[in-house]
């Protein structure tokens, strides 16, 4: 569990319980058949967006087509209480299987979609499907009353047991979420939906966890429209698959809040009533007005408060409780792994690494090592190939050629958060984090994609933060850091994940004087304790204070390298990365200058 | 002719500038240098619109300009050759030549100017339909240089064209910025973080550190002063 | 089956597959000015062409305005004078709404950004779709000229074997293709349509030239919410249609864009004509439900498979 998550847990847990009894009370109070069944329609719709938030909101992939899972289980309840006389009760778990299958099939090839194009490509499924049925003649279908036995068929005589039954599911689904939400498969969505490549750099699979982001929802959905048709005990391929089915759970969780937990909730309880009273009120007069609204509540909420109703409110309203901060460990865990290295091999090992963009040669032939215990800085000017050779060794290019291993094994060829779990913490030119949530969530994805259990990831992350400094700030929303605190959270986010060899990109840029000071010092102390760095920098007087040897690369090729004060004064290096004229204009610079550090 | 008093912005939740204030005659190259991160690029952004300041005030030729939209600055005759070159990619050389000339003045005096942009950067004319994304980082930085000129500017204004080339392009570049001046008596505003190649070519220097204006003075002045020469002239990189 | 008829049966599908193909590739440039250019997900494109066919009805049937045209050509010149209408519509669409979550002001949350068209634009198309219903009706409508029931004949292949070239979808597609080449023509080789490329390319370059972003992409926008209209409005001259008839064409409107590839009109266009022509062609085999189904197949297969298309300027955007 994530830290905090005793306390959330607990206070989600009594809201639910005391909601959901309020609500069946309420229920209990109701006898106009009428107004029971949009108290009814109202939680199926809120677990509809439950399911759907879980994928789209927390996990970020917007999905279009939701009603694919939600028809899947209503048509399998109907199709086995029609053609084998299967009660509902046996009927909805399997149209939960269905659900799980069908998210299976549609995921596979679609999670290879991004953005807009897996929106889009989710919404053809439903479409598709039911065009399909409409040929297939499954035109209308009613399920075959059963008075006899009723209760056995989920076709109470008194409606409020309808409500009692979707009170539970929501109930059910809303667990579900909470557990989702306060355990590492929440974090992995969160970090997975800020950027991807920075949470498969951490270890992170993404598409695993999208995958099961997927099938949790999709069970959730296919339950949510099973009860839906026992409730309305009639389907049509429209009522269940169409568009306005996939809207609602888009519609429901973006008013009420996405990627909260109460978000689906809110929605369904405000919009739902309002859309079926309308109908009924309007629906001969005005057809079609309950489209015109949903339509409306959406556009306005997307202008106004584009974050839904519940971020919107509490960022106003509410200060957020801050968790107090873990306790300081005693003593910090070693740093370094045990290092099972020969003495005298290098801990990273290139050799000949090539890679060519079209005509581009954007690494030519790059050879060099890194020991055990030291800081090699990599310097070159802008275009040299730097990033694109980090980029190569972890995973996120394929190279074309030549040989990069780790202690003896090889790194080429394998996935991102395959090279992550091998022991190589990387951070980016661009800082990625998760604004909202607190700086050891941030830091704490690190340990998870490492593959450390709960306790010790939650370990492993406070002292990465005591490390780097960041300790007393474990509670802050990272939305509200510095940029220098940012970019020690990144490290920290490295460190947590135990790493052997850290590829560090340009971890200074934009830091003032005594900022830039700071962070070097942090860095001397890892590597104090050990720690294996390869750093790729352009602030030739940090690196120069800082690095143990320098590799530099000009045009993807190695120019130089040694020690700092010898490739400094290389003078193909000076012509290639400080120009002609910076050699014929530093006539002797006398020594007080030449030292001083800025 | 452009005229900047008490500039203070805040970008990012940074305090970005600081009560910066730089003077711009007509004629005159003046340069703005100062290390990564002084705020070089806040300054030019602000000056065109794209970033609000918080207080002080920007005038061109008398006009106030933060009453004005970003887009009709250029209708003034302010040219901005951005940080990174920021080329069309998906249009050609000649077209992106020819939305530089989006202006009246640079329709106006269209042809002329092409023929000058020809003769300063003849690449220009061998790649005029290749797509402006295949060109190379230096390239790209003569066809950006060549879009400001074609709206027949009164200010040229330069940010960090030598960022990201090879020193031997970037000294080109340079030469052709400094010929332009010369010939064409253009007004430069130039922003730089090679100080040295930047002071060299300019009548008058300014030195920004982290969002305040330290020092500023014509070329032979900075380059006495020891402050410059420890922070730039020691152990910098491009 | 007899070889004539088959023969036959084929030669009138591709005649119809051209024709109808074009008036395809004409609704896809509307919407490859749109996503392709200006990489706006514009969800309501479909309601944008249903737009169309009812104001080129309004106009025609409704208000007689064009009846002084005669009943043939009228829906014709409905279906032009559509475009403006709902280029202006569109332009305000824009202005009011979807630029509010897109262009310059959005450019900074890069990443949630088409989340807010998509969802916007969804809220749109549902207002117009029911909105529609509310309005309109539900009825079916048609806007048909009498040509709809001629055709011209064309005999002599294979001894008596006949093709049928409707006359008024015939008509409808060269409408289709000069208003199609009109607009390559502006975007290609006027002073607007490279502003608008421009725009679309680097909007604070676009910016710094002296170019208002935001009015350029309201009259993209606005155009090709007017080509599709266009489109639609010829459409009506042999279909009938309902205010949820967009629907049905916002997949085969996507699948001919991305199928042309990203960034291309000219794209947009071959992709329209393509994915027009294997629906065309598929009523040889598959029945009426099936045909929409295939188109989604058709889809899902090229964005899985190739989806830079076949003149796609840029890779698929992640």
């Amino acid at each position: 569990m994530r830290h905090g998550a005793g306390i959330r847990l607990r206070r989600d847990g009594i809201a639910l319980a005391v909601i959901a009894i309020a609500y069946v009370a309420a229920a209990s109070l109701v006898h106009n058949s009428y107004y029971q069944l949009i108290m009814t329609l109202v939680p199926i719709w809120a677990v509809f967006g439950v399911s759907w938030n879980i994928l789209s909101g927390y996990g970020g992939q917007l999905s279009f087509g939701h009603a694919s899972f939600f028809g899947a289980g209503a048509y399998t309840v109907t199709l086995a209480l029609v053609y084998w006389g299967l009660t509902p009760w046996l009927g909805i778990p399997l149209g939960m299987l269905v659900g799980a299958g069908a998210a299976v099939l549609i995921g596979t090839p679609t999670f290879r979609l991004r953005g807009h194009y897996f929106a889009l490509a989710m919404l053809a499924y439903p479409l598709a499907i039911l065009y399909v049925l409409e040929y297939l003649g499954f035109q209308e279908m009613s399920l075959p009353m059963h008075s006899v036995h009723a209760a056995f068929y989920i076709q109470f005589k008194d409606p409020r047991f309808n409500t009692y039954l979707a009170v539970g599911l929501l109930v059910l689904g809303m667990v579900g979420a909470m557990l989702v939400e306060n355990s590492r498969f929440g974090l992995a969505l969160l970090a997975v939906r800020q950027n991807e490549l920075a949470a498969e750099a951490a270890g992170i699979d993404s598409w695993r966890w999208k995958m099961r982001a997927l099938v949790v929802s999709a069970i959730i959905a296919a339950a949510a429209g099973g009860l839906y048709a026992c409730i309305l005990l009639v389907v049509t391929p429209d009522s269940v698959f169409g568009l306005l089915v996939s809207a609602q759970a888009v519609v429901v969780t973006l008013f009420g809040g996405l990627a909260s937990l109460w978000g689906p909730v809110i929605g369904a309880a405000i919009l739902v009533p309002l859309a079926e009273s309308l109908n009924a009120e309007l629906g001969n007069i005005l057809p079609g007005i309950q489209g015109v609204v949903y339509g409306a509540a959406i556009i306005i909420i997307m202008l106004a408060a584009p974050e839904g109703l519940f971020w919107t409110v509490r960022d106003r309203l509410f200060r957020r409780a801050v968790p107090p901060p873990p306790p300081m460990p005693a003593s910090l865990p070693a740093l370094a792994r045990a290092a099972a290295l020969p003495k005298g091999e290098p801990l990273l090992r290139v050799d000949g690494l090539s890679k060519t963009f079209g005509g581009l040669r954007a690494v030519s032939e790059v050879s060099f090592t890194v020991n055990p215990g030291e800081i090699l800085g990599i310097i070159g000017p802008n275009g040299a190939g730097k990033t694109t050779l980090f980029n190569l060794l972890n995973g996120v290019l394929p190279a074309d050629e030549g040989v990069a291993t780790l202690a003896g094994q090889t790194m080429l060829g394998r996935k991102v958060h395959q090279v992550c779990r091998m022991g190589v913490g990387r951070t980016f030119q661009v800082v990625r984090s998760f604004p909202r949530l607190p700086l050891i969530d941030n830091v704490v994805v690190g340990a998870y994609g490492a593959g450390l259990p709960d306790h010790e990831a939650l370990h492993s992350a406070v002292a990465a933060l005591a490390r780097v400094g960041l300790h007393s700030q474990a509670g802050t929303p990272a939305g509200q850091l510095t940029n220098k605190e940012l970019r020690l959270m990144e490290l920290a986010r490295a460190l947590a994940g135990r790493p052997r060899l850290l590829l560090l990109d340009e971890t200074l840029a934009g830091l003032g004087r005594d900022e830039c000071n700071e962070v070097l010092d942090v860095l001397a102390r890892l590597r104090e304790e050990g720690m294996t760095v390869a750093i790729i920098e352009h602030t030739m007087h940090a690196m120069l204070r800082l690095a143990d040897r320098f590799v530099v690369l000009d045009h993807g090729r190695v120019l130089a390298s040694g020690a700092p004060r010898d490739v400094v004064e290389d003078r193909s290096v000076i012509e290639a990365y400080l120009g002609k004229k910076w050699l014929a204009r530093t006539v002797s610079p006398s020594p007080a200058s030449a030292g001083e550090v800025r | 002719m452009l005229e900047v008093r008490n500039l203070s912005v805040a970008y990012g939740g940074l305090r970005a500038l600081t009560d910066v204030s730089l003077h711009v005659g007509e004629g005159q190259f003046v340069t703005v240098v100062g290390p990564n991160g002084a705020g070089k690029s806040t300054l030019f952004k602000t000056i065109c619109g794209v970033v609000p300041p918080a207080q002080g005030s920007v005038a061109f030729q008398g006009q106030d300009l933060l009453r004005l939209p970003a887009a009709a600055r250029a209708h003034l005759g302010i040219a901005h050759v951005p940080e990174g070159r920021q080329v069309f990619r998906t249009l050609t050389v000649l077209e992106n030549l020819e939305m530089g000339a989006y202006t009246k003045a640079g329709q106006a005096q269209w042809h002329r100017t092409l023929d000058r942009i020809h003769a300063l950067f003849p690449i220009l004319h061998e790649r005029a339909h290749q797509l402006a994304g295949t060109l190379s980082g230096g390239e790209q930085q003569m066809l950006a240089i060549g879009r400001g000129l074609a709206s027949a500017p009164k200010l040229l204004m330069l940010d960090e064209p030598s960022m990201g080339l090879a020193p031997a392009i970037a000294d080109t570049i340079f030469e052709r910025v400094s010929q332009i001046h010369r010939e064409d008596g253009l007004t430069i505003l130039l922003v730089e973080q090679r100080v040295a190649e930047a002071l060299e070519l300019s009548d008058h220097g300014y030195v920004l550190e982290t969002g305040h204006m330290v020092l500023d003075g014509p070329y032979e002045t900075l380059l006495a002063d020891d402050r410059v020469r420890r922070s730039y002239l020691g152990l910098t990189d491009a | 089956m007899d070889p004539h008829v088959l023969v036959e049966n084929v030669l009138n599908a591709l005649v119809a597959g051209v024709t109808i193909g074009c008036i395809y590739g004409l609704m896809c440039i509307g919407l490859g000015l749109i996503f392709g250019i200006m990489e706006i997900v514009n969800f309501a494109q479909g309601e944008f062409m249903m737009l169309g066919m009812f104001v080129s009805l309004y106009l025609v049937s409704v208000t007689g305005a064009l009846a002084f045209l005669g009943p043939d050509l009228g829906p014709f010149v409905g279906a032009l004078c559509a475009g403006p209408i709902v280029f202006a519509g569109g332009t305000l669409v824009y202005q009011f709404i979807v630029g509010r979550v897109s262009g310059m002001r959005t450019a900074s949350i890069a990443s949630d950004s088409r989340f807010g068209q998509l969802i916007v634009t969804l809220g749109i198309s549902l207002i117009l779709q029911n909105g529609g219903l509310l309005v309109f009706g539900s009825t079916p409508q048609t806007v048909r000229t009498p040509l709809a029931a001629r055709a011209f004949l064309i005999d002599g292949f294979y001894g008596d074997d006949i093709v049928f070239i409707n006359k008024a979808r015939l008509i409808a597609c060269v409408i289709a293709i000069v208003v199609a080449i009109t607009l390559y023509l502006v975007m290609e080789y006027t002073r607007l349509g490279k502003a608008m490329r421009a725009a679309a390319d680097n909007p604070t370059a676009a910016t710094y030239m002296g170019i208002d972003v935001n009015r350029t992409y309201r009259l993209a926008f606005g155009i090709g919410s007017g080509i599709t209209a266009i489109a639609g409005g010829l459409m009506a001259t042999y279909l009938s249609f309902d205010p949820f008839i967009g629907f049905d064409y916002v997949v085969i409107m996507y699948s001919g864009v991305v199928l042309g590839g990203m960034g291309s009109i000219m794209g947009a266009f071959w992709g329209g004509l393509t994915v027009g022509f294997v629906q065309q062609c598929s009523a040889l085999v598959l029945p009426p439900q099936l045909q929409n189904a295939a188109i989604f197949v058709v889809f899902l297969l090229i964005v899985l498979l190739r989806p830079q298309g076949l003149f796609g300027r840029s890779a698929e955007r992640a």
